[in-house]
């Protein structure tokens, strides 16, 4: 567990030194900022930051990818991976230890968004809770882009094909499904019974409906198993790919 | 396997695909030894290193390293190596004790030991003076001796040292020879190197390999002299100062020699012996020279030197083994 851990604290220590985690970090607080002076800190509004956490995955979809592009590739292309490889942890740890290293960074730049609801605690007198479950479900949206992003790091040495390679993954769920399926609600018949199910399935894997209830106040386990099992699966599927390499 | 036996390899064998990299090879390498690992490029010589670090697994046969299966046991052989791979790679945005720190967690040392051993390994290795340093701006010199460094981090039983010296000026290289002379008895190190001299001078025991195949092996002076025999244009050179007539005839009757021949003729006479030349002869035509009461001024094997033993097994037949 130590050695996990002394990965997670090399990873995160690594997003500090190099400007990419500055970058990611004033792009987000720009977002996040026009968010609240466009949709929250509005005269004759009530004090809701909802709206706030509600979009942010459209933003994280572009940064989350150059925040985890080298976790892998870098060490592959810098022939770093043998020294780590050849030391006393496992292939499992390896993995965890470098998602938690991410995950540290991701928590930081989500809590920079603190400073708005500070501002507008000092304004109005927001609803604490709601406040409390976006943070849970942006939590658990970066559990599973992160992972997006380290398993597509680990399948190449290029960090600029592992940032596009998440990227466009994350377009797909963060976007394009959720598009694709309201499209589909306007022209489909509830009779073509096949389209009808291929549209739930789109707006299941799709980003977007799991994080509405986070923004109102409302854990709902349906959307927690989403992110859950998502993020699981992706560190699996790193796993895999990691394991696989030593055979060639 | 014997039980004194650190690094044992059984018939290790590595294909990439259809190319064979590494076929079959067997060796053991007995505690505390110093061991020279040579072969011309492509030889195989890495990829023997990372299948008995447990970077890779081995197509067929085992190792085992400090009792421990590569295969089986990898993590447990991890544990009692240190490895130097090719370009010590490292994070070059870390400082040198943070980087030592951070190996040191990875191999689950307690805080107080790393503490410890950094300023060990860090005064071995002549890097104290740059332990706040960004690894970045060190030196070519200072990052190949802190890869060092990490590897002995651990004080582990058996040492892995894949070109050691690459980069490194004149003087650097004399202080890490002197690094890993230093090393012998209490540690086991297999050490990778294109460098002939510095094998006749660090290492005990020499394996040689090339094709994915051990050519050779054995201690230094065993294969200069196996050099000796095979090499046709090799001979016993001896300078004495004596009459050159009766030296003639005192040398060519010692037992072995085939012809003897004076390459420069005078009051100093340089004589050349064909014939077994082996440890042995030298030892005999010292002796009777010396005998007769004539001055010896040198007796050397020509064309028996380890860089030609290299040259002519790792390429028969080849222009250089002519």
């Amino acid at each position: 567990m130590s050695q996990t851990f002394a990965i997670a604290r090399r990873e995160l220590s690594g997003l500090f030194y190099s400007p990419i985690g500055y970058i990611v970090l004033a792009i987000y607080l720009l977002f996040v900022g026009l968010l609240f002076a466009l949709l929250v800190f509005v005269p004759g509004q009530i004090a809701d930051p909802g709206p706030m956490f509600q979009w942010n995955h459209l933003i994280l979809i572009f940064l989350i990818p150059f925040m985890t592009m080298a976790l892998f590739s870098e060490e592959y292309r810098s022939g770093r991976i043998e020294s780590l490889r050849t030391s006393p942890v496992t292939e499992m740890q390896i993995v965890l230890g470098k998602f938690l290293g991410a995950m540290g960074f991701y928590c930081i730049v989500i809590a920079s968004s603190l400073i708005f609801v500070g501002i507008l605690s000092v304004f109005g007198r927001p609803d604490f809770l709601p406040v409390l479950t976006s943070y849970l479900g942006l939590l658990l949206l970066g559990a599973l882009m992160v992972s997006i992003g380290l398993f597509f790091s680990a399948c190449t040495q290029h960090q600029i094909l592992a940032a596009m390679s998440s990227c466009i993954t994350l377009l797909a769920i963060g976007i394009l499904f959720q598009f694709t399926a309201g499209i589909l609600a306007i022209y489909i018949q509830s009779s073509w019974t096949w389209l009808v199910r291929f549209r739930q399935m789109l707006n299941y894997l799709a980003i977007g409906p799991h994080m509405d209830d986070f923004a109102q106040g409302i854990i709902n386990t349906e959307h927690v198993a989403y992110f859950l099992t998502g993020a699981a699966l992706f560190l699996f599927l790193t796993w895999v790919v990691i394991e696989s390499r030593k055979w060639r | 396997m014997t039980q004194s036996a650190d690094i044992v390899a059984n018939n290790l064998s590595k294909s990439y695909g259809k190319f064979v990299a590494v076929n079959g090879i067997d060796f053991e390498i007995r505690k505390g030894t110093i061991v020279g690992f040579l072969g011309p490029n492509g030889a195989g010589k890495t990829t023997t290193i990372r299948m008995l670090t447990c970077y890779m697994p081995p197509t067929r046969g085992t190792a085992k390293v400090a009792g421990f299966d590569i295969f089986t046991e990898s993590l447990q052989v991890r544990r009692n190596i240190g490895y130097l791979p090719e370009s010590a790679p490292l994070y070059p945005e870390m400082r040198v004790s943070e980087y030592l720190a951070y190996r040191g967690r990875l191999r689950s040392m307690s805080r107080q030991a790393i503490r410890q051993r950094i300023g060990a390994v860090a005064d071995m290795c002549a890097i104290s003076d740059r332990l706040r340093w960004q690894i970045g701006k060190l030196s070519k010199g200072y990052r190949q001796r802190l890869g060092i460094a990490d590897a002995l981090l651990h004080n582990p039983p058996v040492l892995v040292l894949d070109e050691p010296t690459v980069g490194l000026d004149p003087a650097q290289i004399r202080e890490t020879r002197r690094l890993i002379a230093n090393l012998a008895g209490q540690h086991t190190v297999l050490l990778s190197t294109h460098i002939l001299s510095e094998v006749e001078l660090v290492c005990q025991r020499v394996i040689i390999i090339g094709r994915g195949r051990i050519l050779a092996q054995g201690t230094p002076d065993e294969l200069k002299e196996q050099c000796a025999q095979r090499n046709k244009a090799a001979g016993i050179l001896v300078e004495v100062r004596g009459p050159t007539q009766q030296v003639r005839s005192a040398l060519g009757a010692l037992t072995g020699v085939d012809q003897v021949q004076v390459v420069i003729d005078g009051p100093v006479a340089t004589f050349r012996v064909d014939g077994k030349l082996d440890a042995v002869l030298r030892e005999q035509i010292a002796g009777t020279i010396h005998q007769r009461g004539w001055a010896l001024r040198e007796l050397r094997t020509s064309g028996a030197s380890l860089e030609e033993f290299f040259v002519q097994i790792t390429d028969p037949g080849g222009v250089a083994a002519a």
